[in-house]
């Protein structure tokens, strides 16, 4: 599975979350998106529900996020970051 | 699936709950502006001025406690991790009797009027008084570790105390009968609504919204855990103590200690953020809490100089520079971020992945308008403070200048409110037969 990475971190809200809603409205078949941000973002999640997205996320020791997101329907992809 | 805690859409008040409170508080302030235009430069001549109470309540029920109420409607179901029952209700049964009530009020106090003090009484108060009980309901679900969601109850019990005193208060002047210590509780009532529910309120907020909206660092464990929850003690000593004169200004040292540590803490944290770039809403913190510092030394300065204390010019100063410089100058700013970023939310979680395009934040609400407005506020607030020495010459300039910055707030407001409309018209047309007009009028 190909992977697009976003690094969202320091980023001033709400601009994390639409760097990610237009990164993933480009995502084609098969591909995943790894995005980076300094917090949870809460707001994010019920969206990527509403559009058909599955999430995993991982919280980073230095308190950063990193969160896969794929198109639900396809395998979830491997590796990190595992559930937190 | 790792499953944060997080709201899903349906939960989420609609955005016309926030929306109703935002787009009246402005034409409060405005009508302050033309109460201090009708009134002229005699408006500071006493703190009894009748103006000067209608004027004041048009400013911290009107302007500050509509946004407020608002903004924790829309902030509620995030902090206690719950959705509220019936939130389009809820706000509607307190905007419309809210809104009702403080019309009431401030016509009955500028004007003398008892009459419509008699129909304030019930109406402003069940408002006031069925909100804060359903802020410290809802956040009973609060975890325990929230320390907004703390804050947020403890600023809704001053809310509840501040109004209770405010209603004793009127019922003098509505029904003109005989109140012992009068003063007394004027000033306990005017002490626990701006530093209990408004000061502890900003207090809890900031926590949230500074390190999220203006990327700092957090604010230390210590301040979080133990800062709301001290000057809340503080101030509901102040009641015992109003007979003690020597007690009274060892609280009031302890409190005004309480708010520096609050507003230098913060400062300290927006030096040191993360992206050091021009931001409207930094400014306006900043502002606000220079204010706050301005307040709180002159407050220290009359203890130490007693004919400060007796000056003319010391209660509207003190007044003047908690209501429109802190009070008035976070609040706007924290719409620049609210207001926006709602707009955005609310059109991109309906417009779906293949939607009509949405603005961002900036396109919603420009920077170059926001920038205009604080500006003019920051000219309204010097001239006001200016007016109090020299009232003759500069009381109508800052009138003017008052008004015309909330004028412009308004319309910055209704231009992204507008926007919401807009966009959301086409997401309608878009999905075929106006599937989500249910949804979004809810």
């Amino acid at each position: 599975m190909t992977e697009r990475t976003l690094d969202a971190r320091w980023l001033e809200p709400p601009e994390p979350m639409e760097l990610t809603l237009a990164a993933i409205d480009s995502l084609e078949p098969g591909e995943h998106l790894r995005l980076l941000i300094h917090r949870t973002p809460h707001m994010l999640f019920p969206i990527l529900k509403e559009w058909g997205f599955n999430y995993r996320t991982h919280a980073n020791d230095d308190g950063t996020h990193e969160i896969l997101i794929w198109h639900k329907g396809q395998a979830a992809p491997g590796g990190d970051p595992g559930p937190s | 699936m790792s499953k944060p805690a997080s709201l899903s859409l349906d939960q989420a008040p609609p955005i016309t709950v926030p929306l109703r409170f935002f787009l009246t508080a402005p034409l409060f302030a405005i009508t302050a502006a033309l109460l201090l235009l009708w009134q002229g430069p005699d408006l500071f001549s006493s703190r009894w001025n009748p103006a000067l109470l209608g004027a004041t309540h048009l400013l911290t029920l009107g302007h500050m406690g509509l946004t407020m109420l608002g903004a924790i409607m829309q902030m509620l179901p995030v902090v206690a991790s719950a959705p509220m029952r019936r939130p389009a209700l809820a706000a509607a049964l307190v905007h419309t009797l809210g809104t009702g009530g403080i019309v009431l009020l401030c016509t009955g106090l500028a004007f003398t009027l008892p009459l419509a003090l008699k129909f304030a009484l019930p109406i402003l108060g069940s408002a006031l008084l069925l909100f804060a009980a359903l802020v410290v309901i809802t956040l009973r679900r609060a975890m325990p570790h929230n320390m907004t969601a703390r804050a947020m109850r403890l600023a809704a019990l001053m809310l509840g105390a501040t109004a209770l005193l405010g209603l004793t208060l009127l019922s003098n002047h509505a029904f003109g009968w005989w109140l012992q210590s009068r003063e007394a509780l004027t000033n306990l009532h005017l002490t626990w609504g701006l530093l209990g529910w408004v000061g502890i309120l900003v207090i809890g907020v900031s926590y949230q919204v500074v390190p999220m909206f203006l990327l700092t660092p957090p604010y230390p464990a210590k301040i979080t855990r133990w800062l709301a929850a001290l000057l809340f003690i503080l101030l509901l000593a102040l009641a015992p103590a109003s007979h003690s004169p020597a007690l009274r200004i060892l609280l009031g040292s302890l409190l005004a200690a309480g708010f520096a540590v609050f507003a230098l803490t913060t400062l300290r944290l927006q030096s040191q953020r993360r992206r050091k770039q021009p931001d409207v809403t930094l400014n306006f913190w900043r502002g606000g809490m220079i204010s706050l510092l301005l307040a709180v030394a002159l407050w220290l300065a009359a203890r130490v100089i007693p004919a400060l204390d007796m000056a003319q010019s010391y209660n509207p100063l003190l007044g003047v520079l908690m209501i429109v410089g802190f009070a008035m100058s976070v609040i706007n700013g924290m719409l620049y971020k609210i207001v926006p970023f709602l707009v955005w939310f609310h059109l991109q979680s309906r417009r779906g992945p293949s939607g009509p395009k949405v603005p961002n934040v900036r396109e919603i609400l420009p920077e170059s308008r926001a920038r205009g407005q604080m500006w003019l506020h920051f000219a309204a607030l010097g001239s006001l403070l200016a007016a109090i020495f020299l009232p003759a010459s500069l009381t109508y300039p800052a009138a003017l200048l008052f008004g015309a910055s909330n004028l412009w707030l308004w319309l910055n407001v209704i231009l992204a409110s507008r926007t919401y409309r807009r966009i959301n018209g086409l997401i309608i047309e878009a999905s075929g037969h106006g599937a989500a007009a249910p949804q979004i009028m809810k």
